[in-house]
């Protein structure tokens, strides 16, 4: 009877934090390893296939809705390939077995007990309410680009989709680093002397064009996900560190089409949206081997010899890779503002990485606004600098606005390395420093 | 100096015809990487009202680096340098305005010149009526007969503030000489506005070298725990504070108002100067995310804000054309309109009135400028604290000067003369800056404070015509992203206001006894609210503005719509207009009623030797009333530039 109890109290007081949950091995190896003898298949597709005008219908189960409606239109026809494993570090995964237990939500979405790795890696049950918060937060707490990633070099390309014009070329460097929540580079599990509990800084630096050159972003985002980022800019031409107003993130970042709110699939708060769980799908995803591909021949001035994935299609707004079935948790937020100029994300996260695979944006009516995808190669199919890293490397994206028919091209060299990416390069002062 | 640049000038035609064949140009990058290049060649054209073309201004500027790496202690050295050169043909193309030919003869107002005024020696000269007299014609004081002849003509002449008021009036009338000095050198200033034409033409190629606009070190010292000592040193620009167009803290580098008054960019009006730029990187802390400490030692020889000269396209409160009017008064002699008894115009010999020299501050490491900062971010409130000890950049005109008594030629120091000298006090400077968010209405904020000891003023009530006083300057700036989607639904504006205040805490103005004020002519308080709209068009290629200033106290307000065109990352073309509304002069008391000479006191009613009794007009002291906005409300302007870079 005491036994029953206790077990009874133990239960109350496990539903009275949140719904803390044992998470087991099976789940661990089914969550980061789903390819472990598993393959996803899907009615006449086979790898190799190239989905084209002709033939879409046959694979519009397989195709994110834009997609699909991409090819229909005979903008771009889908190389295809074999799914293949894209295993996250060790220590990430290490991070999931030893802290996951003690993770739950509290009553307002955040998270109760976090400390690192994927905070909810069983599989989402369509039965749960909270199933979409859960996952939204595994994203938001991915891998995405391990503890520290520098991207440069980091093109920006504005396009004309119909004319396939090239308007505009935005040169950066990137820099992400968490600090805290870190798995593989020291500090772990963060640094000292952070008061204001920022979580993740970023930081970035226009190299070209002339008019914009020298102007500097910096965002920390917290650990509170109910606070509201802070933002600095600092204008080459003004020479000074401007606050910036970081409440108008669905604003064009510096003229691309890009929302700030867009960046690498979602830069908001989790809190400023509800999220929903719409389900499992396998989806024909852009992931891929980078150095199997027909690549661009920019930068053609890189020291490793790295070079761009390529663009094709329709205004050369698609990159010109391979995509492969993956297992894919479709996610779908919609804004609490009702001022939000978005109707609605899809967001498409590949279920092994928990990274966005794609984004697809509608507007207020409902109907097709934008499509994000970002393109995947794993760190041991990239530059000797990245293998071994154990992360599912971002390689490509595009933002297509359909409506306006134009599109922002992105063309990368990411790095996973911590070798600039301390807390001084993310300072304020850093921008002044630097600033010329 | 005339070769060079006129081959300067060569060169940039070349240049943009070169670049003008070609679209494809872009920065210069060495094979190492260490060296990189690039530049820009423009020309800005600006057409005013009345006057025609008041810029047609060519320029080049490269900018340079080079890395270097470590070097012994030192981590990141690197160099950094920027050449520029100008050629403003408005010189050349309206020198009937601004040039060798500008100006002409002039005639001075008196109102009336009442007959049989005690002491003035019987029945007045013929031309003594109301209505006005030419240059030299006045009412003749001690050696005052060279005004009008061949080493002072009634030539290259403009009236003081004749764009605003017309030169008439019941107050004092000035002339000044408007060509440049290697024209017509009276009433040019030694060291301080004494520019000839090519100077003026190509500003850079000057005695400080300004072409090398700027050229600088930049060094590190790792420290532990990510912390490091920052060294930038050599000519740079160091800006302080959060505002934009007007400063309060910006106070390191002077100005070149010269450019286009107060409407140039600041980035390309500031002067570089010789600086020490030490900074210590703290970094975060456990009670602040940010916090680092920094020195600066201005070693260059300092220099004053660049006013615009007498006769030049730009000159803020047209001040330039009123020290070169009193240069002109103290060197040559001068006719002065409405004077004598409040109403004559009057001939005033060398050295008797005017502006006799300005003591630009000499290189002495006890008058180098040296200032400190401390700057962070605390609870997500970026905050800093700033000193500096400084030589003003502004003039202040001080009286009590050894001058020639204008009725016996005896010399002394006359109290309530108007015989100054130009000097720059020194100024100390205590102030802060913050900035922060509030999310509740999705705006930034940017406010700034300063308070200075040592500022000087004109005063008319004081023996020496001027008075120092502490000051407090403030402003608070709000910025906000704002969609408005009936004219934009992708992009936000930037919405933009600020409003600048300035209280003088020792302001001193009575009432004098005819009435009228006296004392200080800057208003006690006084503030300019400044808002900015701008929008971005066809990703960020078409970005139209508004910006629009309005001086308080002044009541005179600017609005200068403007429209930027990428045509391509190469070229860029700009359509823009300066627009003013509101008051223009204002009047203030001149000092003519004061009685400085014993002679004088003896020869009239007034109560023996003293100060002024109120008797005022529009010159020369309104101006200050006035305002920058204001006493450019003459000058609207519609403007185009092109700018390629590479």
């Amino acid at each position: 009877m005491n036994t029953v109890l206790r077990l009874l109290t133990l239960s109350l007081a496990v539903f009275a934090s949140g719904m803390v949950y044992a998470v087991s091995d099976e789940e661990i190896q089914k969550s980061f390893y789903p390819y472990n003898g598993w393959t996803p298949t899907a009615d006449g597709y086979e790898p190799g296939a190239v989905v084209n005008q002709s033939n879409v219908e046959k694979y519009k189960a397989i195709l994110d809705e834009a997609l699909y409606e991409f090819v229909k239109n005979g903008w771009v026809e889908v190389q295809t390939a074999a799914t293949t494993d894209f295993p996250l570090s060790d220590d990430y995964v290490n991070a999931t077995k030893q802290h996951s237990d003690g993770v739950s939500l509290n009553a307002n979405g955040t998270l109760n007990g976090y400390v690192a790795g994927r905070a909810f890696p069983q599989e989402p049950d369509a039965n749960d309410p909270d199933a979409g918060q859960k996952m939204v937060w595994n994203y938001q707490y991915g891998f995405n680009s391990g503890d520290s990633e520098s991207i440069e070099p980091f093109w920006w390309t504005y396009r004309d989709m119909k004319t396939g014009k090239t308007e505009r070329v935005l040169k950066f460097s990137w820099h992400f680093m968490n600090y805290n929540h870190r798995v593989t580079f020291d500090p772990k599990p963060e640094f000292d002397n952070n008061p204001a509990e920022i979580f993740r800084g970023i930081y970035t630096k226009v190299l070209e064009p002339f008019d914009l050159k020298d102007t500097q972003l910096l965002i920390h985002r917290y650990q509170d996900d109910t606070k509201r980022d802070d933002g600095w800019l600092y204008l080459g031409f003004q020479r000074r560190v401007r606050r910036l107003a970081t409440g108008q993130i669905t604003d064009a970042f510096l003229g691309s089409d890009l929302m700030i709110e867009d960046f690498e699939g979602y830069n908001g708060r989790v809190s400023d949206y509800n999220w929903t769980y719409a389900g499992t799908r396998n989806l024909l995803l852009p992931f891929y081997n980078h150095n199997e591909q027909n690549l661009s021949a920019d930068p053609a001035d890189d020291q490793e010899g790295y070079r761009f994935v390529d663009v094709h299609g329709k205004g050369n707004c698609f990159p010109n890779v391979t995509y492969q079935l993956r297992k894919t948790y479709t996610l779908e937020g919609t804004p609490k503002d009702p001022n939000h100029p978005i109707g609605k994300r899809v967001i498409n996260l590949d279920s092994q990485t928990m990274t966005m695979a794609s984004l697809v944006t509608y507007d207020k009516k409902g109907d097709l606004w934008k499509w994000f995808p970002i393109g995947k190669t794993h760190s041991s199919n990239h530059i000797d600098r990245n293998k071994g890293k154990g992360v599912a490397l971002d390689d490509y994206a595009v933002l297509v606005d359909v409506q306006a028919m134009h599109c922002t091209t992105l063309q990368f060299k990411s790095i996973i390395t911590d070798d600039v990416n301390q807390p001084g390069l993310f300072s304020v002062q850093n921008l002044r420093k630097s600033g010329r | 100096m005339n070769n060079i640049t006129n081959n300067l000038y060569r060169l940039l035609l070349a240049s943009l015809f070169l670049v003008g064949i070609s679209s494809n140009a872009f920065a210069w990058k060495s094979k190492d990487g260490k060296w990189v290049a690039h530049g820009y060649i423009e020309n800005s054209s600006h057409g005013r009202n009345h006057t025609g073309v008041s810029r047609s201004r060519s320029r080049g500027q490269l900018e340079w680096s080079r890395s270097i790496g470590t070097v012994g202690i030192f981590r990141n050295v690197s160099m950094h340098g920027t050449l520029r050169g100008s050629y403003d043909a408005a010189y050349e193309l309206n020198d009937n305005n601004f040039g060798d030919n500008a100006g002409g003869p002039v005639r001075l107002q008196q109102q009336f010149f009442p007959a049989g005024v005690p002491g003035f020696g019987g029945p007045l000269a013929a031309g003594f009526t109301a209505g006005s007299v030419a240059w030299g014609g006045g009412l003749a004081l001690f050696n005052s007969g060279g005004i009008g002849g061949a080493a002072n003509p009634n030539d290259g002449l403009a009236l003081l503030g004749a764009d605003l008021h017309g030169g008439t009036g019941t107050g004092v009338g000035l002339a000044y000489p408007v060509r440049p000095c290697d024209t017509d050198s009276r009433g040019c200033i030694d060291g301080y506005m004494d520019a000839d034409k090519q100077e003026l033409i190509s500003p850079e190629f000057n005695d400080r070298a300004d072409v090398i606009r700027e050229a600088y070190i930049d060094a590190t010292i790792p420290l532990n725990g990510g912390k490091e000592i920052n060294f930038r040193v050599g000519r740079q620009q160091v800006v302080w504070g959060r505002t934009d167009l007007f400063r309060v803290l910006d106070i390191v580098n002077p100005v070149d108002f010269s450019a286009q008054n107060i409407y140039e960019e600041l980035e390309d009006a500031r002067i570089p100067m010789g600086i020490l730029n030490m900074e210590y990187r703290a970094g975060g802390g456990k009670t602040f995310e940010d916090l680092n400490f920094q020195l600066l030692w201005k070693f260059e020889q300092a220099r004053p804000h660049t006013l615009g000269q007498g006769g030049s396209t730009y000159s803020i409160l047209q001040a330039g054309n009123f020290f070169r009017a009193m240069g002109t008064c103290w060197q040559v002699g001068c006719t002065v309109g409405n004077f004598a008894v409040g109403a004559g115009a009057t001939d005033f010999g060398p050295g008797q009135i005017g502006i006799r020299r300005a003591n630009t501050p000499d290189w002495d490491i006890e008058d180098n400028d040296i200032g400190a900062r401390v700057e962070g971010v605390y609870k997500g409130v970026g905050f800093s604290l700033n000193t500096m000890y400084y030589n003003s950049h502004l003039p202040s005109l001080r009286g009590g000067i050894t001058s020639t008594d204008a009725f016996t030629g005896a010399t002394g120091v006359f109290p309530h003369a108007l015989a100054f000298d130009i000097d720059f006090p020194r100024i100390f400077m205590f102030g802060g800056s913050a900035d922060f968010y509030v999310e509740k209405i999705k705006s930034a904020f940017r406010i700034e404070a300063a308070w200075t000891t040592g500022e000087e003023f004109a005063d008319t009530s004081t023996s020496r015509l001027f008075d120092d006083s502490d000051v407090m300057r403030y402003v608070i700036g709000w910025d906000r992203p704002t969609f408005i989607p009936f004219l934009n639904k992708n992009r936000a504006f930037l919405l933009s206001g600020q409003l600048f205040g300035q209280h003088i805490l020792n302001h001193n103005l009575t009432t004098g006894p005819t009435g009228l004020n006296v004392g200080m002519v800057d208003w006690k308080d006084n503030w300019i609210g400044t808002f900015l709209i701008q929008g971005f068009y066809k990703n960020d290629t078409v970005l139209p503005r508004v910006i629009t200033a309005y001086d308080v106290r002044a009541q005179a307000g600017t609005v200068a719509p403007q429209v930027e065109w990428l045509v391509s990352n190469n070229w860029k073309i700009t359509f823009g207009a300066n627009l003013k509304f509101g008051h223009g002069a204002r009047m203030f008391d001149d000092n003519r009623s004061a009685v400085p000479y014993g002679t004088l006191a003896a020869l009239t009613p007034a109560p023996g030797v003293g100060g002024s009794t109120g008797l005022g007009g529009f010159e020369p002291l309104g101006r200050f009333r006035s305002g920058p906005i204001g006493m450019a409300q003459a000058e609207d302007e519609v403007q185009i530039s092109l700018r390629y870079r590479f």
